[in-house]
């Protein structure tokens, strides 16, 4: 007996040093030890303590690196961002859970079901205040396709409008032909995928189908798609599915087609043929009308947009903060990172990510908004 | 004597001759040899398939220091780099904090059960609410624990509402286990201890306890690797931390599966698909490891029938 004593207490002992061992040396990486980026450097801008945010899983991989470009900075401040969803990170916000949201559209002001409005509920979360809507991030949307000797491709709204609704079902489509003079088009039929999940992406991609496709288009811009194909879960399945699939189609933020190495369709806007780029997206918001007053930037864009050179499927990804009401110190924590989301050095690593940063005239006024909160 | 051996001869007949073999058993029994070992082959295929998968693209993680010592703060989808520690911890301390209220309370109730209760009603309504909350999905205990928590009280997302609705998974569990073990212990002992003048509550602690002590404590570890691999609690009722957050009563916490989940949407990056395949290596092996210390426990603890 004594002998089986000794060894339980061997084994409990063993267990438990294991993991005093292993909680003794954690540690961060490369944490304050980054040479040259001293918690000290920015003065008084750097708070302490830690932030929880939740929301949009589009803008995930950019305030993933704003957040480590963030903490290099501010060696003490954690922020957390989890991504479920533009509609969980509002409720979450409005629920007092998290301390700022990430949503694919701004605040909803009338109620869709006779409950309470977004807009309402999160002033309510305030103490009283509005909430904001800050355009923070540009993600573009690209027409990403997969098919054989096929380098570039060039679509308009009402062809790309007709392919999704299954109105054009093969490669050689005289539409396409004449859009695209002189490419080798296969004569198979088209396999489109799109998001079976709902998703602030679908939402955009057919507002712009409805707005440029010229009628083409039958179903209401809404986050479940009414189109043709087949249904994938998230960007990365419908990325991973056109990947595997020779001849197909499908629209998905500009990042995973660019991570995936899927060919990226040129949008004709009747300003002649288009190409994704940082810049030619940012355009496109600058077209955006202000759809709100004051201090609340929520944007109004024009995706039948006929600017030269602006590239029209874009989608605008919100923080949504208070803008009053927040306890002091989360509120200055608040300050503190979203002034550097907005700050031309916090946007300049988008771009590196496949995001559009904001235009210089958008971040002017987002940083103001952003100041404006106390 | 003699009128069995006069009898013996008529029994001398061949057809009783069981020392050869018969053709058509003997193809039964390689039959049914071939089929169960096929049906061992076949159940042995996915779990060998999935080792493999999971130790071939994860192991090389595991082998750099910094995966055991580093979270993941700062470091994105894109780079290489950080550990999963944060998530090692928080999977570990919440963990823990279940089995701490979860264990004293089976145990407490096995005992019940099986020595106090016996037969009446009151164990019949425990035992019969015991196997209704066996079946209870881990979801379901979450979402009950989310309402209580958060909807009710008011209280914020927390690890230690993780522990919480574990609790309710984790309890049924090690309850019935224990219950199991106490109920193998030979009544000759309580008799013997009882004869001896050893009050009830004596011979439980002294006695049927230290028995049945190998067993409870395989049941224990059973349990808890149970409840380490779930993610339903996980996702509803903390949020995920890149960041070492050890204190489970304020803050978003880290966890193995939640770190697996974070990161599944983006395999077509490296770093991130290695990241993946690495967690789910690490939960393989905490889960493995905590079995393999219920069996070396079970196997030294047994008491001898000497």
């Amino acid at each position: 007996m004594s002998v089986n004593r000794l060894l339980r207490v061997g084994t409990v002992a063993v267990a438990s040093l294991g993991v005093l061992a292993l909680s003794a040396c954690g540690s961060d990486p490369e944490s304050s030890a980054n040479p040259g980026s001293t918690s000290s450097s920015s003065g008084g801008d750097c708070p302490k303590g830690t932030l929880n945010a939740e929301g949009s899983s589009a803008q995930k991989n950019a305030i993933e690196e704003v957040i480590s470009k963030y903490n290099e900075k501010c060696t003490d401040v954690t922020v957390n961002y989890n991504p479920t969803g533009s509609g969980a990170g509002i409720k979450q916000f409005n629920a007092s859970q998290v301390d700022f949201a990430g949503s694919d559209s701004a605040l909803k002001t009338e109620s869709k079901d006779g409950g309470e409005a977004e807009a309402a509920a999160a002033a309510k979360r305030c103490q009283g205040s509005p909430a904001l809507n800050l355009p923070m991030v540009i993600g573009p949307v690209a027409i990403a396709y997969n098919v054989d000797g096929l380098d570039k491709l060039v679509v308009d709204g009402a062809t790309a409008a007709k392919i999704f609704q299954g109105t054009i079902k093969t490669w050689n489509d005289p539409a396409i032909v004449k859009l695209n003079p002189g490419a080798k088009l296969p004569t198979a039929p088209i396999a489109v995928f799109f998001r079976s999940d709902e998703s602030g992406t679908t939402e955009n991609f057919t507002k712009y189908l409805e707005a440029a496709g010229g009628g083409a288009w039958t179903g209401k811009p809404a986050k479940k798609w009414t189109g043709t194909g087949a249904g994938k879960e998230k960007s990365a399945g419908v990325a991973e599915g056109v990947k595997s699939t020779k001849n197909s189609i499908t629209y998905v933020e500009w990042s995973y087609a660019v991570d995936n190495k899927l060919g990226v369709a040129q949008v004709d806007t009747g300003a002649g043929p288009v190409e994704l780029s940082a810049e030619s997206a940012g355009k496109a918001l600058a077209a955006a009308k202000p759809a709100g007053t004051g201090s609340d930037l929520a944007l109004k864009l024009d995706y039948a947009t006929k600017a030269p050179g602006a590239y029209p499927i874009i989608l605008v990804t919100y923080e949504i903060a208070c803008s009053k009401g927040l306890p002091a110190e989360k509120t200055a924590l608040v300050k503190s990172f979203l002034t550097y989301f907005a700050s031309a050095d916090g946007q300049s690593s988008l771009a590196d990510l496949k995001y559009a940063p904001l235009p210089e005239e958008t971040r002017t006024k987002v940083d103001a908004a952003i100041q404006a909160i106390s | 004597m003699t009128t069995l051996a006069a009898n013996k001869p008529a029994y001398d007949g061949k057809t009783l001759d069981l020392t050869g073999k018969s053709g058509a058993r003997a193809f039964k029994n390689t039959l049914a040899t071939v089929l169960i070992v096929l049906c061992f082959l076949v159940a042995l295929v996915p779990l060998l398939w999935i080792l493999w998968t999971v130790i071939s693209k994860g192991y090389h993680l595991l082998l750099d220091p910094n995966w055991w010592s580093q979270s993941q703060r700062g470091v994105t989808v894109r780079r290489v780099g950080g550990g999963a520690y944060h998530a090692i911890m928080g999977t570990l301390i919440m963990a823990l904090i279940c089995a701490a209220i979860a264990v004293p309370i089976a145990i407490l109730g096995a005992i019940y059960l099986v020595e106090y209760g016996k037969g009446t009603k009151a164990a019949k309504v425990v035992s019969f609410m015991i196997d209704i909350l066996t079946g209870v999905p881990s979801i379901v205990a979450a979402l009950f624990i989310y309402a209580v928590w958060i909807t009710v009280f008011g209280f914020n997302r927390v690890g230690f509402a993780v522990s919480l609705s574990l609790v309710l998974l984790m309890l049924p569990v090690v309850l019935r286990s224990t219950e199991e073990m106490l109920k193998l212990v030979p009544d000759e002992l309580r008799e013997a201890s009882y004869a001896l003048g050893v009050p009830k509550w004596k011979t439980i602690l002294k006695v049927v306890v230290p028995t049945a002590f190998g067993g409870i404590i395989t049941g224990v570890m059973l349990g808890l690797a149970r409840v380490m691999g779930e993610t339903a609690p996980l996702l509803i009722l903390v949020g995920y931390s890149k960041n070492i957050n050890l204190n489970p009563f304020e803050g978003f916490m880290g966890a193995l599966p939640t770190m697996i989940n974070q990161d599944r949407t983006e395999l077509a990056l490296q770093p991130a698909a290695d990241r993946v395949w690495a967690a789910a290596l690490t939960l393989i092996l905490l889960v493995l490891l905590l079995n393999l210390l219920a069996r070396v426990i079970a196997r030294f603890s047994t008491i001898k029938s000497k």
